[in-house]
Formats: structure tokens, C-alpha cells, sequence
């Protein structure tokens, strides 16, 4: 399933379709799971210096919309900065508030 | 961020060149704001990044619109920088060679346009990643398998024009290639192979077409944009095999190369694998500082740790078998002959038959795992890749190792090698891993860089392939007659891009408008 919505997003993106709202954690999972899902390269990264229990975003009770905005487009330690072609600017601001859950 | 222009324009040439890209690709697709420069700067610069920015970025939808965009770039003089899906991470990323070109981003090409269950080969856009045909591969119940390379992130176009391997029979990535299109300098579209034949219903059966074969004048060039691959898959065996091998001795590597070739010329082994020292599982799943922290380059004693706690051999790689239940079976037996005599227990084979859980087979499944590396540092990291081609010789491999080694302990760095096995070669990747952040590390990468090209070209090996900032010098080592490769390639270069637009000085081949870039 998981797979489908990769190839949905990514349609989605290409045909500039932002009439139906972005599900941020949809959008998530596709731009940003590579990485950021247990197990993955970017958790692995976090776990070695953020507190214990925080290095899966999802989990994160500290995370700002505009931090995660901010951090997507000019990258941060060993992660590249993410393009508009790669996430636009509708579908990075769905993904920061579903991580900021609500804050900005 | 400060402003940069293209080389020779003013602003008001610029805009007036981006104002023409609008009205191609529609505003929101030209991205040129401060901010989505600094997308497109090199992750992994040695340095800032800003020697390779761009002054913006242009995303097409189409082949039209690409046709469209490279002819308003002869019109204004605007070298474009075409990228697939950004990811060439170590050389060079998307940024492009010369500051102030406009990066052309494909992503938005993410089309996968065919796949054809039975003969087993794909029609892709360049901005296909390896996820996305994976993903559509298992949602389809496809069964082809996929190559990967180590960072499965990027474009799998991107990576075969590259020349990127990955680790099954089909490997050799831009040997997978069958048909392309192609976007000219002079906005022309060409197809290539038997697609030069409009309606040809082989395209992507045979690799050649009529009269010379040009595919490979898209590979590692600056010659055309590529909008389209036709690309060979792998079809599902029944059978593999996977066997893991660890030879306890730095010196092993002379026995062990010479065996392994002749699994390899014999098409007993199928595929390239890495043939890699303990640091490549030390970084890949753990920090500098879990082993040592102190300076100078990675001591025995720690290294003697590493192995002891993964419980693996200075040399480490993994074999594959792949095919029909019997033939797996044989080789496997051919493998165990040639190789258990040297080591001090029987090899532990992991079979996977179809039916089975896919994880446990040896298909190419996209990861970023490998990306873990580049904080062995810690920091900000990164790495470049200085990788040598060799022949395939147990002697040359540990001299070679021997001379490697001894230099990188010269200048203080972690020694991170691989000797990858193709059928007639083998490709020497050192990876020099760093913290963007520290001065030290940063001064010594930039003095070390150099001398291993040196050294190795004294000895009569090249690079396969580099990051931005060593282009000129490796195009530079082929010097035979005189640099006679290189004359060639400038003059196709003038002859079909006489404005120099597209991705001037890309491995050392500069048209004539920039060439005074060039020393």
C-alpha cells in the first residue's frame, strides 16, 4: 500500500493537482520515509544526538512547523536540502504540520 | 546568499532569459529565489558548495518543454546543468560545474511509460527514482528485478548515464540501457538505436540500430539532454544463493582477487560485489568515536576491535548466485572449491527460492542505508569517492592496496576501500569520508586528493568517474597523443553545441565559449 501512495504522491505532485487537501502523514511517509521511518538513515543519525526517544519525527514532541520547513529546504548535518520539484511548497507545509501537530 | 549571474550575462540578460523559461514551464516551475539555490548546492561540498552554485533552476514537464527551454538557452546564452532527481551525492550532487548555470531539473519527468512483463525491459523519465520503480514492480506483481546502486535515493536513468553499478547479474547499469531519446543542443529531438526508426517495434530489444551506435556519447557527457530510457530488467529466478566471506588478513586480498576473477571471467559469479575492508561495516552501522578517538588515521588496534565486534575479516564481501535451482546448486559447489581451502571453515550459504519472502533474496531493493557513512565523522558530513580502474590481478590489487593505505595513513585519514569485482576489471573505490565542519579533516582531503591521482596515474590506472571539482584534473590523465580524447570530445562538442549550453566543463569537456574556464 505504502508503495501506491509513493507513485499517487508523486503524480500528484507532477501534475501541480493542490485542489484535494495534502494528508501530511501520507506526504510524509513518501518525501521523507526513505529515511525517517524506524530503522532508517536519518533515525539512526538523530538517535546519536537527540534524546532518547526522539530520533523518529513522528515521535517528536519539540517539532515547528517552520523548523521543519526550514531544515527540509536548507538541509541540515548529513541531510540534503529538499527541492520544490522534489516537495513542493504545498506538500512540505502539509508534512510540517502534521510533524508540529499544531505547532507553528 | 550572494547573487551569481551566468558567465559573460548581465541581470537583466538573466531575467529576461528567465522571464522566457516562465512562459515555457509556467512561473512556479522556474526556481530561482535564494532559497532554492541553496537547494541545489552540493551536500557534500568540500568547502562551502558556493565554486558550484547555480543561478536558479528550471523544471520541465515534457520533452517539448525541454526542447523549448534549450533553444531560449542558445537564444540568451544560458548553460544549463541537466540533473534527473539531484541525487549524485559525493560527486557533485546537482550543482553544477560552472557557477551561474541553470540547473534544468527533470524530476517533474517522473513517468514510467512502459513495462514489459515478458521480455522484461521498462521505458523510463529521467526523474524515475529506484524507489518508484520498485514500488511499481511489486504493486504491479511484476516479476523483474531491479539493480540498485548503494544510495537507491536517485534517478535510476541518472545513475546508468552515470555509469553506476549495482549488485546483480544486470549490474553494469549502463549496460542495461536499450534506446534513448534525446534532446540536442540545438533543441532537436533524436532517438537512438532501432527508435531511430519511427514506430520501430524493437526498441528496447536491441541495443544497436543501423550504422554507428551513439548511446554512449550520452553516457558521463555534456552532448544532449536524455528524456528518455529504454532500460533492461532482471527476470525473477528461481534460485539464489548468498554467501558471505571474511578473510582475516590484510594480505589475503593477493590470493583472494586472482580466485575471484576466474569466478568471475568463468560467469560462475554474475555480478559485480564489493570486495571491502572493516571499515566499510564500521561505518555503515557505527561512529569514529564508538572506536576511537583520537588523531591520526584509524590504528590497528581499533580496527582489530571493529572486527572482533561485528565479528568479521580485514576483507569482507558477498556472492551471489542466481538461476535456475540446478545451475545455482553447481556453482555454488564450483565456489566452495575454489574458495574454502584458503579459509578456516566451510562457507555458510543463505538460499532464497521464489515463493519466498523477497528480503531474503539477492533482488535489488532500493535503500539509503549506505548514505550512513558520511557521519563516521560526526558533523556536518560527507565523502568523495577516488575510484581507480584496475585489471583484475591479485598482485596489482595488494600493491595497489599497500600504496592506498600508506597514504592515506600519510595524511591522517580513515582508510575506507573497496575493490569492486566486474567480469574484467576492478574498480578501486576509496571512499574519503569527512566532517564538512572541521578544518583539519577538510585542509587534508584537499591535499590528499591530488596526490592520489598522481600516484595512481604513474601506475597506469585512471578514474571511472568524479566529483565537479576533479573533473579537469582526471579528464586531464588522459593524456595519450597528446590529449587526442580530448580534442575529439571538444570538437563534437563545438560542432553540435556551438554556444556551449549544455553543462559546459562536465568531465573536462568545454566548448568554446567557456574554455577559458577550462585551466
Amino acid at each position: 500500500m505504502k508503495a501506491l501512495v509513493v507513485i499517487a504522491a508523486m503524480l500528484a505532485t507532477a501534475a501541480g493537482q493542490a485542489a484535494t487537501p495534502i494528508d501530511g502523514r501520507t506526504a510524509f511517509r513518501a518525501h521523507c520515509g526513505f529515511c525517517h521511518l524506524e530503522g532508517g538513515t536519518g533515525t539512526i543519525m538523530l538517535g546519536r544526538r537527540v534524546p532518547k526517544g526522539q530520533a523518529l519525527l513522528e515521535a517528536r514532541p519539540d517539532l515547528h512547523a517552520d523548523y521543519v520547513r526550514a531544515v527540509a529546504r536548507s538541509g541540515l548535518n548529513s541531510m540534503p536540502a529538499l527541492t520544490r520539484v522534489e516537495v513542493d511548497d504545498a506538500t512540505l507545509a502539509a508534512i510540517a504540520d502534521y510533524l508540529a501537530k499544531g505547532r507553528k | 546568499m550572494t547573487k551569481i549571474l551566468p558567465p559573460g550575462l548581465s541581470q537583466g540578460a538573466l531575467d529576461r532569459a528567465l522571464a522566457a523559461f516562465e512562459r515555457i514551464v509556467g512561473r512556479q516551475w522556474v526556481l530561482a529565489t535564494d532559497e532554492d539555490r541553496t537547494t541545489y548546492l552540493d551536500a557534500y561540498a568540500i568547502g562551502d558548495g558556493l565554486s558550484h552554485q547555480p543561478a536558479g533552476a528550471v523544471a520541465p514537464a515534457s520533452a517539448e518543454e525541454v526542447q523549448a527551454i534549450v533553444r531560449i538557452a542558445n537564444e540568451h546564452r544560458v548553460p544549463l546543468w541537466p540533473t534527473a532527481r539531484g541525487k549524485n551525492l559525493g560527486y557533485g550532487g546537482s550543482a553544477p560545474l560552472v557557477p551561474g548555470s541553470i540547473v534544468l531539473d527533470l524530476g517533474r519527468m517522473n513517468r514510467i511509460l512502459d513495462v514489459d512483463p515478458k521480455l522484461g525491459h521498462c521505458l523510463l523519465e529521467p526523474g524515475v527514482g529506484f524507489y518508484d520503480l520498485y514500488a511499481y514492480l511489486q504493486e504491479n506483481r511484476i516479476p523483474l528485478w531491479m539493480s540498485v546502486p548503494g544510495n537507491g535515493w536517485g534517478s535510476v536513468m541518472g545513475n546508468a548515464l552515470e555509469r553506476g553499478i549495482g549488485y546483480t547479474p544486470y549490474g553494469d547499469h549502463f549496460a542495461q540501457i536499450c534506446g534513448l531519446e534525446v534532446v540536442l543542443p540545438d533543441g532537436g529531438l533524436l532517438r537512438t538505436g532501432m527508435g531511430a526508426m519511427a514506430d520501430n517495434a524493437a526498441w528496447q530489444c536491441y541495443q544497436h540500430g543501423f550504422g554507428p551506435s551513439w548511446d554512449q556519447m550520452f553516457a558521463q557527457s555534456n552532448f544532449g539532454v536524455v528524456t528518455k530510457m529504454g532500460f533492461w530488467l532482471m527476470p525473477e529466478p528461481e534460485a539464489t544463493i548468498r554467501l558471505k566471506v571474511s578473510l582475516p588478513n590484510p594480505e589475503d586480498i593477493g590470493w583472494a582477487i586472482d580466485a575471484l576473477h576466474r569466478l568471475r571471467l568463468d560467469r560462475v559469479i554474475e555480478h559485480n560485489f564489493v570486495f571491502g575492508n572493516y571499515l566499510r561495516d564500521a561505518a555503515s552501522t557505527s561512529q569514529r568515536v564508538d572506536w576511537y578517538d583520537g588523531p591520526g588515521a584509524f590504528p590497528q588496534s581499533a580496527a582489530e576491535k571493529v572486527m572482533k565486534h561485528f565479528n568479521i575479516g580485514w576483507w569482507n564481501f558477498t556472492l551471489g548466485l542466481f538461476g535456475h535451482e540446478g545451475v545455482v546448486k553447481a556453482r555454488e559447489e564450483i565456489v566452495r572449491k575454489t574458495l574454502e581451502p584458503h579459509l578456516d571453515k566451510p562457507l555458510v550459504a543463505e538460499p532464497w527460492h521464489r515463493g519466498e519472502p523477497i528480503e531474503k533474496s539477492l533482488a535489488g531493493r532500493p535503500s539509503v542505508a549506505a548514505l550512513q557513512v558520511v557521519n563516521w565523522y560526526g558533523g556536518r558530513g560527507g565523502h568523495v569517492g577516488f575510484s581507480p580502474v584496475m585489471p583484475p590481478d591479485g598482485r596489482l590489487a595488494l600493491e595497489q592496496f599497500k600504496r592506498m593505505k600508506a597514504r592515506y595513513d600519510e595524511f591522517g585519514q580513515d582508510y575506507y576501500t573497496s575493490f569492486t569485482m566486474g567480469q574484467r576489471h576492478i574498480n578501486n573505490v576509496n571512499l574519503i569520508l569527512y566532517n564538512r565542519d572541521d578544518p583539519v579533516i577538510m585542509d587534508r582531503i584537499r591535499r590528499l586528493f591530488p596526490v592520489l591521482i598522481a600516484d595512481t596515474k604513474a601506475h597506469g590506472y585512471a578514474e571511472y568517474r568524479t566529483h565537479l571539482d576533479y573533473m579537469q584534473t582526471v579528464a586531464g590523465s588522459f593524456d595519450f597523443n597528446n590529449g587526442a580524447m580530448a580534442r575529439l570530445n571538444q570538437a563534437v562538442k563545438d560542432a553540435i553545441d556551438p554556444n556551449g549550453i549544455i553543462a559546459p566543463g562536465k568531465n573536462g569537456i568545454w566548448p568554446r565559449a567557456h574554455r577559458e574556464h577550462a585551466a
